[in-house]
């Protein structure tokens, strides 16, 4: 895969979980450009060029995150801090997919800069629709800035 | 010779005799002179008697005067002797009164005495007491703090449970729903009738316990939300949550009676759900009566204001009552009523946390009528 041509990130630990939500995207067309990573560490080595990801080129950025909250190593909430605490990378999109309404981090990662909250749920059909609606609004409808 | 002795005798005599007599007129002078000397001093001792018996009679009325006040006095001193014979008599009776009362406080005065000794007595013992109940108090602090830190650490503890629970449960049911219906999309052909009926349980299924986890999870929710009680405009509230109700196409609307609501004090949030849920509920069990109706009203009694919602619509069975607010009971079939079983638990909780009531009645067939209280 290029990695200098990724337009959306997901990041998300649980195989099921990315599976369907790649077959959404897929469905809906977004897939082609779509680059899934399976933890906060790897985001971030993939934003930042490091390890594995060292040799893309650092100027090439998604159009779109998708990141999930409750993930091994470095957590969704720590990624979106970092993310949205640099100016390179701000203006870049997140959407936080997580698993669950209790999650006590909802009001915190709207505080950090989260562009949206997507609790996943547990029906496909509305999981499905959810997805789709999300590659539908940022990557064709939402305007980036100048 | 006697003739002339005789003359010269007669001559001696009257010599003499004229020496007599003028002795004697000298006496008598000096008688004379002695009785004027002796009349003047008559005379002086007259004028001082005179002077005397004036004064006499000036002193005898003085004397009369003083007589009179004397006796006045003494008059005056018999009534007063009078009075004190009298004052006398009362305090020999107040005497021997007070010798009897003295008696009588001395008695007091003893029992008095054996009195404080018991409570001396007593009061160690009081003390005793008093030590054991502060003991006791300390000890029972000491188990309140800990109960309290207990509580909260649980509460903390269930925070997180609900939070595990709402995340990791939800997970796999989402995997196994979500393969199902891919399964369901893109192997349909693969599987025959039955198989195909077997997948849509499972999606059903799997869709059903996602929405029983995410119920109990509000349930559990609730019991941990802090109440903010504030005067509602019930009138409003009702109407609001009338206009937000969404029907499916073809769905059975029910005419609604919305009669004035009286206001009462509640968290506006929490009592908008409780509307909610019974107002929901009014319309399901009404879905299969034709051109029905659902009544709303309220009432005030005493310093409570009851809220009814009345329906025409499939009513249960009252002997099953004590099941009704249970949570996850149900008294309708899954194919009759969709639902979880959560909507009238919330309900009780809700109105419980607000100190109020909630009761219902029904007739089978003939319609329910929920009630519920709040302080005005």
């Amino acid at each position: 895969m290029d990695y200098n041509n990724v337009e959306i990130l997901f990041v998300e630990d649980s195989i099921e979980d990315a599976t369907l939500t790649i077959r959404a995207l897929a469905k809906s067309g977004f897939s082609n450009k779509l680059l899934h990573v399976k933890d906060g560490a790897e985001a971030l080595d993939f934003l930042y060029c490091k390890g594995m990801y060292a040799s893309r080129n650092t100027n090439e950025k998604p159009k779109l995150i998708l990141l999930d909250l409750k993930m091994p190593k470095v957590s969704g909430m720590q990624v979106l801090e970092k993310l949205k605490s640099d100016p390179k990378f701000k203006h870049i999109p997140v959407v936080i997919l997580t698993s669950s309404k209790e999650d006590p981090d909802v009001e915190k990662c709207y505080a950090l800069g989260a562009n949206s909250y997507i609790v996943k749920p547990v029906d496909s059909h509305n999981y499905f629709n959810a997805i789709t609606g999300i590659g539908l609004y940022w990557m064709i409808l939402s305007e980036p800035p100048i | 010779m006697y003739r002339q002795d005789m003359n010269k005798q007669k001559s001696d005599e009257l010599i003499i005799a004229k020496k007599e007599i003028a002795f004697q007129d000298e006496e008598i002078e000096k008688q004379a002179a002695e009785l004027i000397i002796a009349n003047k001093e008559l005379a002086f001792q007259n004028e001082e008697k005179e002077k005397r018996a004036a004064e006499l009679i000036l002193a005898n009325k003085e004397l009369a005067f003083q007589n009179e006040e004397k006796e006045k006095r003494a008059t005056e001193l018999i009534l007063v002797n009078k009075e004190l014979a009298f004052q006398n008599e009362e305090k020999e009776k107040r005497a021997a009164e007070l010798i009897i009362a003295n008696k009588e406080l001395a008695f007091q005065n003893e029992e008095k005495e054996k009195r404080a000794a018991e409570l001396i007595l007593v009061n160690s013992e009081l003390k005793h007491a008093e030590d054991d109940i502060r003991e006791l108090n300390e000890e029972l602090e000491q188990k309140v703090i800990e109960r309290t830190a207990q509580l909260e650490s649980s509460n903390k503890e269930l925070g997180s449970f609900s939070y595990s629970v709402s995340h990791d449960l939800r997970a796999p049911i989402r995997a196994i729903n979500g393969y199902a219906r891919i399964l369901m999309e893109d192997y349909i052909d693969k599987f025959d009738t039955e198989g195909t009926k077997v997948l849509q349980s499972i999606i059903h299924n799997s869709k059903k316990m996602g929405e029983l986890i995410d119920d109990l999870l509000a349930f559990s929710k609730l019991g941990r939300k802090q109440v903010k009680v504030s005067e509602i405009n019930m009138d409003t509230l009702v109407k609001l949550v009338r206009e937000e109700l969404l029907f499916e196409e073809g769905q059975n609307i029910p005419e609604f009676n919305l009669n004035e609501l009286p206001n009462a004090k509640g968290d506006q949030s929490l009592i908008k759900q409780v509307w909610i849920n019974l107002i929901s509920n009014a319309i399901k069990y009404s879905k299969y009566k034709p051109k029905t109706r659902i009544e709303i009203g309220g009432y005030e009694k005493g310093s409570l204001i009851v809220y009814y919602v009345k329906d025409y619509g499939a009513g249960f069975d009252m002997q099953y009552y004590d099941k009704l607010f249970g949570v996850f009971q149900r008294l309708h079939s899954q194919e009759e009523f969709e639902g979880t079983g959560i909507g009238l638990a919330i309900v009780q909780k809700i109105v419980n946390r607000h100190n109020g009531a909630v009761w219902a009645e029904s007739k089978i067939n003939e319609g329910s009528c929920f009630y519920f209280s709040l302080p005005a």
